[in-house]
């Protein structure tokens, strides 16, 4: 592997500070590895891991052992990914896109298909490093949206019985898989005509878009009625609830198709051509960059991006390439999603240290961030294997938040959320992980932290996923040394002097004996962990 | 008056020093300062239930006689209710409309009963409007319309926000009805209470939401008893997870960790158990887990020195694209039992005459069909619950349910008749705020010649 492209090699808190937001969360080793790597040829190397289909496999292995798949065990292969993955950008990103292209087992229906969403989640990860048209396809050709945003069986227009397409996946896919609902400059900033923003798009382009949406179902041998409807005859795909959708023409509607200033004529039969079409319109708007750009550098770097960055970050997805020192990522393609993931994450606005004082910079960690940081930092092992850490949606008890179980397709929290009342909201910024923090939450965290940093987590008894303490032992008797680890851990030296002060002195709390000094050390380093999970520093991401 | 803008004027310097975290807003004990008028009229509160993704109004509330039922089952062919399921449900002539005759869903049995007894009302085809708008206006765009209309989280706002605003809007009028009443509590922490998550609703300019958690009061460990085996180690948690921080965002946690163990404290205190009720909490249904703590503070307030009051819960899964028929059964059936739960708990306390709940959604949906379900609409049909209502009437004008119609812009979505800030203005004017300030609440209220519905009688 060839080394840093950079000229000075990186300092351990700058290394962490890339990995939090990069990966779910830092390790000791991992933070070695990328100071000797540098960030480009560590992005190379990542960039370069082949997906592989880790959900599917580690769902299929449940259901060989003749268990039923709960919402628990999407939780647990995510559990899994994220904190074991070898291809740890991939994951992170993934999660990420899970937020943005957004299925949920809140469905009722989605709800039946626990392998399918284990698959969706594969697709997200395979196609994070590829081109956005590829993801925007497969999105909407996957049965999980189908099934999610209701266009998988959705019809062609029956006047005679008032019917008309289902207009959901038509709209949803504009106002948050593409270009949103204003028109918007190339940083990212709406474009104003007369003071006043623009609508991207109308009631008309839904109707236009949703009949494109029609005559997709099941993927199959065949496209017969009863494979369409999803009958048990002809015998379903045993794939079919992670194989794209397919086109049935007989359900396609036929009618004229007008959307953004696109016209797929009347007479169109083929549900696959008007797909090709419709999603090259929407990959083609120039909302696309900024919009996305927008949203990505949000769920990984702060909430609040200069335009400049969002303009920078568009200008990669645009053009398609990257560069960053000597190195240069990307196809050349628009819609290039390395060269995008590189521009978030090695913008100078990601890694300069100035922004780190700047009181407007970052973003509040959301938990689900929060519970992977711990299980990396200490490099958790499950005595199973298998991650046994099920849904944690109640927010008074556990989480508030469990992975491919948002509320909505509105995500667990809206990329403009303002926390009414507060000095942010004043300063006109944007918290979207507020949106799912309030007086109960705080508690629910602080005391299901408090039992993890003891027990460890998931279900067994001993719990099934235990933490390796062991280096932070081995400094328990030097509280000094035991912040500043917990600092390049999880807050990659940004720890403030106070934070710093209280944890040391809570360390102190507990005196040393002599002698058999296992459950001081133990209940010092439980004490400096629990504390640094619930410092103000840790939970906003700088 | 000179008393009143004065303490409004206090109360703002109050929310503004709390919020910068020096002062915590349960420590001000505005009776103690004399200049606080009490509210008249004893105890009242507002329930907001909000049904999450846009309930279909038209099979919640259908017209049911002959002619009318007709129409309406022509209309939405594979999605539509017959005369034999709604029979149960139906609500009779309906003097109001014509004496029309409607039926609720099968699935409201209880919200029947209320309707019958005089306890319920319908508010048929209302939802966010600026002004009056006609057919003609709202396609000619010649007056201002709620922004991104037939969007979820937008319309969702629109409903939420004092000015008919979307997405990223920061007041609601639920908590500019908090910021006029607030003076009547002894404490202003638990004026404006989710107990479903933060929503726009709650926040008014001074007042804070506060989120509470369907168990009641919640203790946090880490600053309890020993931690750790050290029990000095407590003080310093709570020292920690408290900071302030130059930091924007760091400096908001420390503000919502001190607001909850605060409030957390004066709630284990003062809320009853869930045993305080014989009606038990219906099991498996969350929201009557939110309702049930609703009337746990109720069951609180003198202790808590609460007079008024505003509370939010909701219930998702409403977005009824495909499977309308056997999932919105589903759903309304969870609301009914709820609802039907929490008029029992009122009713233990005698509080019934106290307290009006009413529904909101998203949006209403098209009368259209698209195979098994309807899609996005605008205006919709909800209900107002209460001892104090003037039930067993339709208020507003419930439109034909048919294409064509002046109502229908389009696949049968209705132009709203009633604007929300009308049904807003009717709830705060029972609460206590007067007419006098409405338009401090509902900016938009004066483009209405009718600002209130009768709701009250």
């Amino acid at each position: 592997m060839a080394k840093s492209t950079g000229t000075t090699a990186l300092k351990d808190r700058d290394a962490s500070r890339f990995l939090a937001q990069a990966t779910f969360g830092a390790t000791a080793a991992e933070i070695a590895r990328l100071q000797r790597l540098g960030y480009a040829a560590w992005l190379a190397e990542q960039l370069a891991i082949p997906a592989t289909p880790s959900h599917q496999a580690y769902l299929d292995a449940v259901l060989a052992t003749g268990t039923s798949l709960s919402d628990s065990h999407v939780a647990h292969t995510f559990w899994k990914q994220a904190a074991t993955g070898v291809d740890s950008l991939r994951q992170r990103v993934a999660f990420a896109l899970s937020q943005i292209f957004v299925v949920s087992l809140q469905d009722s229906t989605v709800n039946n298909y626990r392998r399918g969403v284990g698959g969706y989640l594969d697709m997200l990860g395979r196609e994070a490093f590829g081109n956005y048209r590829s993801l925007l396809e497969a999105v909407a050709r996957h049965p999980m949206m189908g099934i999610y945003l209701s266009h998988l069986r959705n019809q062609k227009e029956d006047p005679t019985r008032n019917r008309i397409p289902d207009q959901n996946f038509a709209r949803e896919v504009m106002q948050l898989f593409s270009i949103g609902l204003v028109q918007l400059n190339a940083d990212g900033t709406p474009r104003l005509v007369n003071g006043a923003p623009v609508e991207s798009y109308t009631a008309d382009d839904i109707v236009g878009l949703s009949r494109v949406f029609t005559g997709f179902s099941w993927a199959g041998l065949d496209t017969v009625d009863g494979r369409f409807h999803g009958y048990s005859t002809p015998p379903p795909d045993p794939n079919r609830d992670i194989l794209p959708m397919q086109g049935y023409m007989k359900f396609h509607s036929v009618s004229e198709k007008r959307f953004l200033g696109t016209v797929i004529p009347a007479g169109q039969p083929n549900p696959d051509e008007s797909l090709r079409i419709a999603l090259d319109t929407l990959a083609a708007h120039p909302n696309v960059g900024p919009f996305l750009g927008r949203q990505l550098i949000q769920r990984l770097v702060t909430s609040n991006p200069s335009a400049a960055y969002v303009g920078r970050v568009a200008q990669a997805f645009n053009i398609g390439r990257y560069t960053y020192g000597t190195w240069t990522v990307g196809s050349g393609v628009r819609g290039d999603l390395k060269a995008t993931i590189a521009a978030v994450l090695l913008d100078r606005d990601a890694r300069a240290t100035p922004s780190l004082n700047n009181p407007n910079f970052g973003r509040v960690r959301e938990p689900i961030l929060r519970m992977a940081n711990w299980m990396r930092a200490f490099n958790v092992r499950s005595a199973s294997g298998n991650f046994l850490l099920g849904t944690t949606d109640d927010a008074a008890t556990s989480l508030g938040q469990t992975v491919m179980r948002s509320p909505s397709v509105f995500n667990f929290y809206r990329p403009g959320y303002v926390p009414p009342n507060t000095a942010i909201a004043d300063a006109g910024l944007v918290a979207p992980e507020m949106q799912i923090i309030h007086e109960s939450a705080v508690i629910g965290y602080s005391n299901y932290m408090r039992s993890v940093v003891q027990s460890g987590a998931g279900s067994n008894s001993p719990r099934d996923i235990q933490p390796d303490y062991s280096a932070e032992i081995a400094l328990a008797d030097r509280p000094d040394s035991l912040v500043n680890r917990m600092d390049l851990l999880l807050t990659f030296g940004t720890m403030s002097s106070a934070t710093k002060t209280i944890i040391r002195d809570a360390i102190a709390t507990v005196p040393l004996p002599t002698s058999s000094q296992t459950t001081a050390r133990t209940n010092r380093v439980w004490l400096a962990v629990l504390f640094t999970l619930s410092a103000p520093d840790f939970l906003v991401q700088k | 008056m000179t008393t009143r803008i004065s303490r409004r004027e206090f109360l703002k310097t109050a929310a503004a020093v709390s919020s910068t975290g020096i002062a915590a807003p349960f420590a001000l004990n505005l009776a103690a300062l004399g200049s606080a008028a009490a509210q008249t009229g004893g105890y009242r509160a507002l329930v907001c239930l909000f049904l999450h993704g846009g309930n279909d109004h038209t099979n919640t509330v259908i017209p049911y006689d002959l002619a009318s039922h007709s129409e309406y089952f022509n209309a939405r062919s594979s999605i539509a209710l017959t005369r034999e399921e709604l029979a149960p449900t139906s609500l009779g002539a309906v003097a109001s409309q014509g004496g029309r005759e409607f039926a609720l869903h099968p699935s409201l049995v209880a919200m029947r009963r209320l309707y019958s007894e005089g306890n319920a009302a319908v508010v048929a085809n209302v939802g966010p409007l600026i002004v009056p708008t006609t057919k003609l206006q709202y396609q000619s765009r010649s007056v201002p319309l709620p922004p991104k209309l037939f969007s979820h989280n937008d319309q969702q706002s629109a409903w939420q926000a004092h000015m008919a605003s979307g997405e990223g809007v920061r007041q609601g009028w639920g908590g500019s009805l908090g910021d006029q009443l607030l003076g009547g509590n002894a404490n202003t922490a638990f004026m404006c209470i989710s107990a479903a998550g933060n929503a726009v609703w709650l926040s008014g300019r001074n007042v804070v939401q506060y989120q509470v958690s369907t168990s009641g009061a919640l203790t946090m460990n880490a600053i309890t008893g020993s931690l750790y085996g050290s029990s000095a180690a407590t003080a310093a948690y709570r020292n920690l997870v408290t900071l302030a921080s130059s930091n924007l965002f760091e400096n908001e946690m420390g503000v919502i960790n001190r607001r909850s163990i605060e409030t957390n404290d004066l709630l284990r205190t003062a809320l009853p158990p869930t045993t305080f009720f014989t009606t038990p909490v219906p099991s498996g249904n969350t929201l009557a887990s939110q309702l049930n703590v609703v009337a746990r503070m109720i069951a609180g307030r003198s202790a808590l020195g609460l007079n008024r009051q505003v509370f939010l819960v909701s219930l998702g899964g409403f977005d009824h694209h495909d499977y309308l028929l056997t999932q919105q059964a589903q759903r309304l059936a969870t609301v009914d039992t709820a609802v039907d739960a929490f008029w029992s708990w009122l009713g233990q306390m005698g509080m019934q005459s106290s307290v009006t709940l009413f529904t909101a959604s998203d949006f209403g949906r098209t009368l259209t069909s698209n195979g098994d379900g309807s899609d996005h609409g605008w205006g919709s049909h909800h209900f107002v619950v209460g001892g104090g209502v003037a039930g067993n009437t339709i208020y507003g004008d419930f439109p034909q349910t048919a294409y064509g119609t002046t109502s229908d812009i389009g696949q049968g979505s209705l132009l709203p008749g009633t604007a929300v800030d009308q049904l807003a203005g009717s709830l705060g004017r029972w609460l206590g705020v007067p007419d006098s300030s409405m338009s401090t609440v509902l900016p938009n209220i004066g483009n209405y010649a009718t600002r209130y519905l009768p709701l009250y009688g």
